[in-house]
């Protein structure tokens, strides 16, 4: 519905909402430069899928900042974060809180457990058993938790930030498809420039940064601009180009599994996010080109010739969206 | 290996040097074309073996061609003998003309004249190079077929006889034999031949099954070429003879309903050696054969009154009296005619005028007034029949005191009230010494005959709204029998002497023997006035001998002869009579002298064009040069103005605002690109495209910064247009167009930017970038 109010009113007052998206996410992004250096493209997509309202899957070896940037983004918009170690013998109810019974005042107190928070923090969500993954994924996509038959709502804006270690696969609960599937974006911190990290040395060697770090902006502000965004022009020869590109992951020989329906609608999402972000009221080709990688890649298996050939599911969509021709005019 | 394609080239370009063997006599015409096209592909193949790229190739062959030029044709003019000097080009020129001439007066089989065995060497020169240039350089030896066919019609259109199976079967066979060798060498260059199958049965199979298709391919072409001409409308070459009713000025440019002039200048041009009929006479200076008269002149043409077959009209044993004659005074001549049998038919008797009998099989009838003998039904061909005419010689002295015409019609004198007032200026100044009808006519035949005009079989046509009789007697002057013999029968008639066309055939080639041939080539026509006493009489002023109509003739009787009244011998008595024209004779014609003073400006003004117009006729043919030249140039130039028209067409699109602008300078940008030869994605957002192509200055330097700048806007506002729900549009759209087209075109290389500019691809529709069909996934 607010979505139908809102395209009503298009033209210049969407256009100066937009502009607040701007210059919130530059502030943002200026904060967690002074924490994070020379990953612009990781942090790009981060405040996307904030400010798409999804999920986020960090994929990378340890030590690389992905906790930091979780932390520094939390921190940057001034939001509660939490942080939950998985391991094995992680159970559900360390996730969702718990109802602890009250002698002296005989009655049940529900303890909320992690998921309480704006931003979560899942550390190496795949050394905890599947039964507790599933726990976390199915607060991840209702923003609801159930405990003792009762249904609490989560604060918006509610981001799972997951992180998984690739290199070490021993021991692990792999997140299976459908799982994968929830969050909006998986991306890889990488290791930065040298040049990054020698300035890391400096920043990082007295004291942490992210304690210097102040808040640019509050819940309220980010979550009146995810409404906004909302609003942001989607062509019909977009929308069509959104589903040529995720159907071409369905028809596409290499892959064994293309992406879902919901990859569709995250695609439209983060895409609306990301023009917003780049100051537009309109989502472009280049906005869908640029998300296709780390929106799809993770959701999509490889065939067996794929995998003989050594492509990656990245390298794929890369291949896919090479190929699809951008809409044309009118 | 290289070297084999020029070498092959040359085979099929020598192969196609017999195809002109009927049209040429002799035997060495060919040496220089072959030895020039020889040392081109010398040239070529040398070079080719070098591995270079093959541009120059076609330069270095003409510079070859220039060097060996000079020593064939003009030897002793060049710089050592070798190097084209300005006096070369000056012998080559006149050559030229020579070739020109030799082409425009004889007939098939020619003996060629210097100047045409270079024009048919040069002809063969650029063949050979353009040859070579598409089945090497170009890799397309089946386009050397359209050379050929070329060269296949020169002798299909010239000789009626056409073509013998061994100058047919010559040129094929050169042709296959380069369509042969190119395949082979581009087998060769996928390496070793794999054979057809394991055992020499399949092998064997697999060789019949190829054989069977050659052969389907080559029986369907056969085929096809032997059907499809009939379903094709095709020109008769006997239009003449069955349409000859009318004479024009001119040419083609007025050519009516009919189009009796260029079948006769065809007819004169190319086989003047077939003979249409010989006869046997008794005289040794036979009359001219008489077909048609052509009385009335409606402005621009000569046509025939209607002729009436009737009862009254049969041909009796004895014709009337012609007109003017009181009695039969004349000598009696037998003429005994037989039509060749491939000859067109003939409706109306070819006869020596005046006939007096004829016999002759088949229902004829008479016209009493002219004597044209006709029939109605369909004449048979090849047969024969024999007239008797009485032959007089109208003395001079005679025609001289000839009175006013009595009892002829008036309509002799009929002229179109609209007819140019300079045409009459220019009779009265020819006339106006002349005191009798004889010396009018004879003033009138002098100054055709007079040297001034050219005769030309293939006259340049007459300019659009030019009035074509003032222009052959006023500006060009060039022109054949029909213009020579209408222009003096109109000037006649002005003269106040009655008179008409006729057309048939001059006397034609004596064979010994009192017979005597006449060919197609020796079709005529010639004016006839009236005299009163002796009738009509026969003038020429078309001029004869080889600069004319070669077996015309002037008749004794309007030379003057020794007779008091007219004037004395061959061209004085225009000098006695006329002075002030007189003095034209020789140089050229001033019609009217300022003293005439009927007329102050016009003539003076006719007599500089005239000058001018001699001018131009004496020298080359220019104009068809010059306006080939042209032609060409705008075949050239045809791609980009079809691309500047796209272009311009766009303009008015540049300017309105929002989505329509800037789709339109987007698509000029693409096509731009695609004229540069610059690559152009569908899969490409335009931002993506943008930035791609501002890298693409000079050696992957970015272009400048404007033009980078431009690029983006242009890119931004197609996006939105594309994409955005309210797209501005607007701006300096035609401005960054600019900007962007110029800066991309200065970042090309030079070949690409000419190319661009000639040969733009964008116009091909093929060129534009298209989706391809797997890349667009249908949703379900």
């Amino acid at each position: 519905m607010s979505l139908g109010t809102q395209h009503d009113g298009h033209g210049g007052g969407v256009l100066g909402d937009v502009g607040d998206v701007v210059s919130v996410a530059d502030r943002v992004r200026g904060a967690i430069e002074t924490v994070i250096e020379g990953k612009p493209e990781v942090l790009r997509i981060a405040l996307t899928v904030l400010l798409a309202e999804g999920h986020l899957l960090i994929e990378d070896v340890p030590g690389v900042g992905k906790t930091m940037l979780a932390k520094a983004l939390g921190r940057a918009v001034d939001c509660s974060v939490q942080r939950v170690q998985f391991t094995p013998d992680l159970l559900p109810s360390d996730i969702t809180g718990v109802s602890v019974y009250h002698q002296d005042r005989s009655e049940f107190e529900f303890n909320p457990g992690p998921v309480f928070a704006n931003i979560v923090l899942g550390d190496e969500i795949n050394r905890a058993s599947p039964k507790t993954q599933s726990a976390l994924l199915e607060c991840m996509e209702e923003r609801q938790v159930s405990v003792d038959g009762q249904t609490r709502e989560l604060e918006r804006p509610f981001m799972v930030v997951a992180t998984q270690n690739p290199a070490d696969m021993e021991g692990t609960y792999a997140l299976p498809e459908a799982q994968r599937d929830r969050f909006m974006a998986r991306v890889s911190v990488g290791y930065p420039s040298p040049q990054a990290e020698l300035d890391m040395i400096d920043t990082h060697g007295s004291r942490s940064p992210l304690e210097q770090l102040t808040p640019v902006t509050d819940t309220a502000e980010i979550r009146s601009l995810v409404d906004r965004i909302q609003g942001v022009h989607v062509a019909p020869g977009m929308r069509r180009y959104v589903v040529d590109l995720v159907n071409s992951t369905r028809t596409a020989p290499e892959l064994k599994l293309g992406a879902s329906p919901r990859a569709t609608l995250h695609l439209v999402r983060a895409a609306r996010a990301h023009a917003a972000l780049e100051g537009r009221h309109y989502v472009v080709p280049d906005d869908v080109q640029a998300l296709a990688v780390p929106v799809l890649a993770h959701r999509l298996l490889p065939g067996p010739e794929a995998q003989m050939e050594r492509l990656s599911a990245e390298q794929i969509v890369a291949k896919l969206v090479a190929r699809l021709p951008v809409p044309g005019p009118r | 290996m290289r070297a084999l394609m020029p070498l092959a080239a040359l085979v099929s370009m020598l192969a196609a040097l017999p195809l002109l063997g009927g049209l040429v006599r002799g035997g060495d015409w060919w040496v220089p074309a072959a030895l020039l096209m020889a040392a081109t592909t010398a040239v070529s193949a040398l070079y080719r073996l070098s591995g270079r790229n093959s541009l120059p190739v076609p330069f270095l062959q003409v510079f070859a061609a220039a060097l060996l030029f000079t020593p064939l044709f003009a030897p002793g003019t060049g710089f050592l003998g070798v190097v084209p000097t300005p006096a070369t080009f000056g012998h080559a020129w006149a050559l030229f003309e020579q070739g020109v001439h030799n082409i425009n007066v004889s007939a098939a089989p020619v003996v060629p004249s210097e100047g045409l065995r270079m024009i048919i060497a040069l002809t063969f020169l650029v063949f050979a190079v353009t040859s070579d240039f598409l089945a090497v350089t170009a890799r397309c030896p089946g386009m050397v077929g359209g050379l050929l066919l070329a060269l296949l019609v020169v002798p299909l259109t010239v000789d009626d006889a056409g073509l013998t199976w061994v100058q047919a079967g010559a040129c094929a066979a050169g042709f296959l034999a380069l369509l042969a060798t190119d395949m082979w060498v581009r087998s060769r260059s996928w390496g070793v031949m794999v054979p057809d199958g394991p055992d020499p049965v399949s092998r064997f199979n697999a060789r019949a099954v190829r054989l069977a298709t050659v052969g389907a391919a080559a029986s369907t072409a056969i085929v096809l070429a032997l059907v499809l001409p009939l379903a094709v409308p095709s020109l008769r070459t006997d239009a003449f003879y069955t349409m000859a009713d009318d004479t024009q000025f001119g040419s083609g440019d007025n050519v009516t309903t009919t189009h009796p002039l260029v079948s006769l200048r065809r007819d004169l041009a190319s086989s003047s050696d077939r003979t249409v009929l010989t006869y046997r006479s008794d005289s040794d200076s036979p009359e001219y054969l008489r077909t048609y008269v052509l009385d009335a002149f409606d402005g621009e043409n000569w046509t025939m009154s209607p002729v009436y077959a009737g009862r009254d009209s049969g041909l009796d044993d004895v014709l009337p009296l012609p007109e003017g004659w009181e009695q039969d005074t004349g000598t009696p001549v037998t003429t005994q005619v037989s039509l060749e049998s491939d000859a067109p038919r003939m409706e109306f008797l070819p006869l020596p005028y005046p006939t007096r009998s004829v016999e002759v099989s088949g229902d004829w009838y008479v016209d009493s007034d002219t004597l044209m003998v006709f029939t109605t039904d369909t004449p048979p061909t090849g047969f024969s029949f024999t007239a008797e005419s009485a032959r007089t010689e109208p003395d001079a002295e005679a025609l001289a005191g000839a009175g006013v015409p009595r009892s002829l019609s008036r309509d002799y004198l009929d002229l179109p009230r609209d007819l140019d007032e300079s045409v009459r200026e220019l009779t009265d100044s020819l006339t106006e010494n002349a005191d009798s009808a004889y010396q009018r006519a004879t003033a009138l035949q002098d100054f055709f005959t007079g040297g001034s005009f050219t005769y030309d079989l293939s006259p340049p046509s007459v300019p659009g709204g030019a009035d074509p009789l003032v222009h052959f007697l006023m500006e060009d002057r060039i022109g054949y029998c029909e213009q020579f013999a209408g222009a003096m029968a109109i000037m006649a008639r002005q003269a106040d002497i009655p008179a008409r066309v006729a057309v048939g055939y001059t006397a034609g080639e004596q064979m010994g023997d009192g017979r005597w041939a006449v060919s197609v080539g020796d079709a005529h026509a010639w004016p006839e006035l009236y005299f009163e006493g002796t009738g009509w009489v026969r003038f020429e002023p078309t001029p004869s001998s080889s600069r004319g109509q070669g077996s015309a003739s002037v008749p004794e009787y309007t030379s003057g002869a020794d007779v008091e009244p007219a004037p004395i011998p061959d061209t004085e008595p225009s000098e006695r009579d006329a002075p002030e024209p007189s003095e034209t004779d020789e140089e050229e014609p001033r019609p009217a002298p300022e003293e005439s003073g009927s007329a102050e400006e016009e003539p003076t003004e006719a007599a500089g064009d005239t000058a001018g117009g001699a001018g131009n006729t004496t020298g080359m043919p220019w104009q068809p040069v010059v306006g080939g030249l042209l032609g060409g140039l705008l075949l050239l130039a045809a791609p980009a103005l079809a691309r500047g028209l796209v272009r311009w067409s766009r303009r008015s699109a540049l300017a309105s605002p929002g989505a329509p602008g800037a789709h339109t300078a987007w698509r000029e940008l693409r096509d731009t690109c695609i004229d540069l030869g610059v690559d152009w994605s569908l899969t490409e957002s335009p931002r993506a495209t943008a930035l791609r192509l501002s890298n693409l200055g000079r050696d992957g330097t970015p272009l400048p910064a404007d033009v980078r700048a431009a690029l983006w806007r242009l890119a931004l506002a197609e996006e939105a247009a594309r994409y955005a729900p309210d797209p501005a549009g607007g701006g300096r759209l035609a401005e960054d167009l600019g900007t962007a087209r110029s800066g991309l075109a200065a970042a090309a290389a030079g070949g690409d930017r000419w190319r661009a500019v000639l040969l733009p691809r964008s116009l091909a529709p093929w060129r534009r970038p298209r989706i391809e069909a797997a890349a667009a996934p249908a949703v379900p």
